[in-house]
């Protein structure tokens, strides 16, 4: 290694009209020449060095070093993604190398990494190769990075894969307006519009993951105006050169690809090496590694970020969405019709006789009606070209009403989403059922159950992976496996007024099937629906499915038996702590035809923020034979 | 009420973010160049607008994120506001026509408003809201000169 180093050092010396790089290698070297054992060992040492772990993503198992970084543009020696020593001398020698094109000189294209080796060789900058880093400082002094803000868009309404989340960071200026700073964002680069083939290349890496700077409301607009997903925005206590040290190592990702892994690797892990680029003593990743855990879930990260310290704030940017339903409940059913009627065009929105008494209503009427005619063309339900006349001609008539009296936007905050339980959950109890006793164990990795408390959770959304029953049957001491189901998603939207969603399930699985025999063998199962959810008084979720569900084992006659019926439920929110839903449904099957009667009343309470216990009680029939089952169950999040 | 024309420094200050080879490549794609020139002092704002070039500042209401594609100078003071205005034209004028909101303070913090007059500011565009977005088919370049020309 050492030796390898010299040799370059004469080249490096060699360079015509860099004289003053003769001493300065000189000094550098010197110890090299004289005793290379020692050298070695300090580089080996410096190598080591958390900061330069840190700036190069090196992961430490055992001795051996792996960086996260796949793209082999981020290193400079052959090995350096598993030889953080090597990597050190290389970038070492390029730190020395003249001048030859000033943006892709070492010292530009890595200043992250240039500053530590000058700081900790304590070498005379103003000695080294000076190049002229235009494409940085133009960088640096656009963004003029002050502040750090992690930022997480909440899942939207109808979309529980959203849950899952994702977070960027927004690098505060020396403007006071959100607005006007830069957002940092780790995204897979996918062009795939099939789903499936989206699914699997995300969770097996082959998308490459890169980082993107881009004004921050861009990315406000795209969750708040487009996908209607709320933003948390939480301030982070790094200094303004903390500040700049992450926007330096930010600029040394820039087009260095990464795999994206969607569960692991994903924007969010990623976004805890810029964190501690900034501040090296963090240890934010460790954690994700020691734990080997499946995944990185997003809301995680910003728990990690919490207890190392570094949350000072938190500041809620509600989407459009959120913002016209505020908008609406400040208003009579009344005025709530005439926002919607201005914004269909079906009245219009000037009033040639308005009350002076009724012009604060009236405002808001119009503030509603423009707000939904900007939803409705975000969602394409309206071309530009109807649009823009009708959008200008309510604001018009709003401006002439002059300032609102009421501050609409001040929308109560809920619950921050790291408030909510943890993802993974174990539940331990017993019940009973047509044959008998039994003992149940189930765990489920992730991530919210419609029983599950709602804070920091969309209600009326499930999404559970992985989720595996197993009961220990007392009388026949058997212990078996009763379901495994890998998705599992529900989501309940509320239909009003101003927004229509469809309510849809899925999941898919192994379970127990009753047959006519009374045997329970395993099945797979598949079961998907759609229909329609309403708010109900009394904090009450109503809502009417169609669904179907295929069965399959070669217990069943024909191997497999499609079914098709209709649910309908309800889901209450009793109490902060106490969560009910009653539900009854009824398939019919085919070829060898049956139906599935079934009525369910499941309780949950919340104990503390990790705990509960859920109680389920259940009527079925099938094959005209009834049975009823009950489950206690203690429930544990981690 | 000098109206002091800053060109020169606006040049100075117009260092731009060149079109960083970040992964979201903007391609340089029509960016409105709607020249404004200020100069801070007590009392009334002096905001002038000089011209706006006629290059481009062709975008009007309707921009969803990410059609625009203006990336070549970023956050450069001029662009910086060009950009703003045509990626957030929807919601700056609902601001206006709303006397209030993020978009209309970060609009005003862009032309340099001092805070203590940007309630004042935020009146005069929308008691003007009319002289500001004359027709649905205004466009960026037009609704920065419209503003300058309603605040002095």
């Amino acid at each position: 290694m050492v030796f390898r180093c010299r040799q370059k050092k004469g080249k490096v010396c060699g360079a015509p009209g860099a004289a003053y790089l003769f001493f300065i290698t000189l000094s550098l070297f010197a110890a090299v020449a004289t005793a290379d054992a020692g050298a070695a060992e300090e580089v080996r040492s410096l190598s080591r060095e958390r900061t330069w772990q840190v700036l190069m993503h090196y992961r430490q198992q055992g001795d051996r070093f792996t960086s996260l970084i796949d793209d082999p543009k981020f290193f400079l020696a052959p090995q350096g993604k598993t030889d953080p020593q090597a990597e050190l001398n290389a970038s070492l020698e390029a730190l020395l190398l003249p001048v030859e094109i000033d943006d892709e000189h070492f010292r530009c294209r890595f200043p992250a990494r240039a500053e530590w080796l000058i700081s900790v060789y304590n070498l005379n900058d103003l000695a080294l190769p000076q190049p002229h880093c235009g494409k940085l400082n133009e960088t640096l002094t656009s963004v003029d990075p002050r502040s750090v803000v992690l930022v997480f868009p909440a899942a939207h309404n109808n979309g529980p894969a959203s849950m899952f989340g994702h977070t960027l960071l927004r690098v505060g200026s020396s403007y006071k307006s959100p607005l006007l700073s830069a957002a940092v964002n780790y995204a897979a680069n996918d062009t795939d519009s099939n789903g499936l083939l989206y699914a699997f290349k995300g969770i097996f890496g082959f998308y490459p993951g890169y980082f993107a700077l881009l004004p921050y409301y861009e990315k406000l607009n795209d969750y708040s105006g487009v996908e209607h997903r709320d933003i948390w925005e939480y301030t982070l206590n790094l200094s303004p050169e903390e500040s700049r040290r992450l926007m330096l190592h930010t600029w040394e990702l820039q087009s260095i690809s990464s795999d994206y892994y969607f569960f692991d690797e994903n924007c969010s892990f990623m976004l805890l090496f810029l964190l501690e680029a900034a501040r090296p003593e963090l240890r934010l990743a460790q954690e994700y590694w020691e734990r080997r855990s499946f995944w990185v879930i997003p809301v995680d990260t910003i728990a990690s970020i919490r207890r190392a310290g570094l949350i000072t704030d938190v500041t809620y940017r509600p989407a459009q969405a959120t913002r016209i339903r505020h908008r609406a409940s400040l208003l009579n059913e009344q005025g709530r019709q005439r926002a919607f009627a201005v914004a269909m065009q079906q009245e219009p929105a000037h009033v040639p006789t308005l009350p002076q008494n009724s012009r604060e209503e009236e405002r808001q009427i119009l503030d509603l009606a423009a707000e939904y005619v900007q939803y409705r063309y975000s969602r394409q339900e309206l071309p530009a070209e109807e649009f823009r006349p009708q959008f200008l001609s309510i604001l018009k008539v709003r401006s002439q009403l002059g300032p609102g009296e009421v501050d609409v936007e001040q929308i109560p905050t809920p619950e921050q989403p790291e408030a909510g339980h943890e993802a993974g959950r174990i539940s331990f109890g017993g019940g009973n059922e047509g044959h008998g006793p039994f003992l149940e164990l189930s765990w489920r990795p992730a991530y919210h159950d419609l029983l599950d408390p709602d804070e920091g959770y969309t209600q009326g959304a499930q999404i559970n992976f992985f989720a595996l029953k197993t009961r220990y049957r007392l009388d026949e001491e058997d212990f078996r496996l009763q379901s495994f189901r890998p998705v599992d998603i529900l989501s309940l939207a509320p239909r009003d007024l101003f927004f229509q969603p469809i309510s849809w399930k899925v999941n898919f699985g192994i379970e127990r099937l009753r047959l006519a025999d009374e045997s329970e063998p395993l099945a797979f199962t598949l079961n998907t629906g759609g229909g329609l959810a309403w708010e109900l008084p009394a904090k009450t979720l109503g809502y009417l499915m169609v669904e179907g569900q295929v069965n399959a084992t070669d217990r069943l006659r024909e191997n497999v038996e499609i079914g098709g019926g209709v649910s309908i439920g309800a889901i209450s929110r009793l109490h902060p702590r106490w969560k009910a839903h009653l539900a009854a449904s009824v398939l019919t099957y085919l070829p060898e035809r049956h139906s599935h009667y079934r009525l369910l009343f499941d309780q949950n309470f919340k104990v503390t923020r990790l705990s509960g216990i859920t109680i389920r009680t259940n009527w079925e029939e099938r094959y005209h034979q009834s049975q009823l089952g009950a489950t206690a169950a203690y429930n544990w999040y981690f | 009420m000098k109206k002091l024309l800053v060109t020169t420094c606006l040049t100075v200050v117009a260092v731009a973010m060149a079109s960083t080879s970040f992964a979201a490549s903007y391609g340089a794609a029509g960016c409105g160049l709607g020249s404004v020139l200020f100069k801070d002092q007590p009392g009334p704002i002096q905001v002038v607008a000089a011209t706006t070039n006629g290059i481009s500042g062709n975008q009007t209401f309707g921009i969803t994120s990410g059609t625009l594609n203006c990336g070549a100078p970023l956050y450069a003071s001029n662009n910086q506001i060009n950009n703003f205005v045509a990626e957030n034209m929807d919601t700056l004028a609902r601001d206006i026509a709303q006397g209030q909101g993020a978009t209309l303070t970060a609009f005003a913090e862009l032309l340099q408003i001092p805070a203590a007059e940007q309630g004042e500011f935020a009146n005069k565009l929308q008691a003007n809201f009319d002289k500001v977005f004359t027709s649905d088919q205004v466009v960026m370049a037009d609704v920065i000169d419209n503003t300058v020309s309603v605040i002095n």
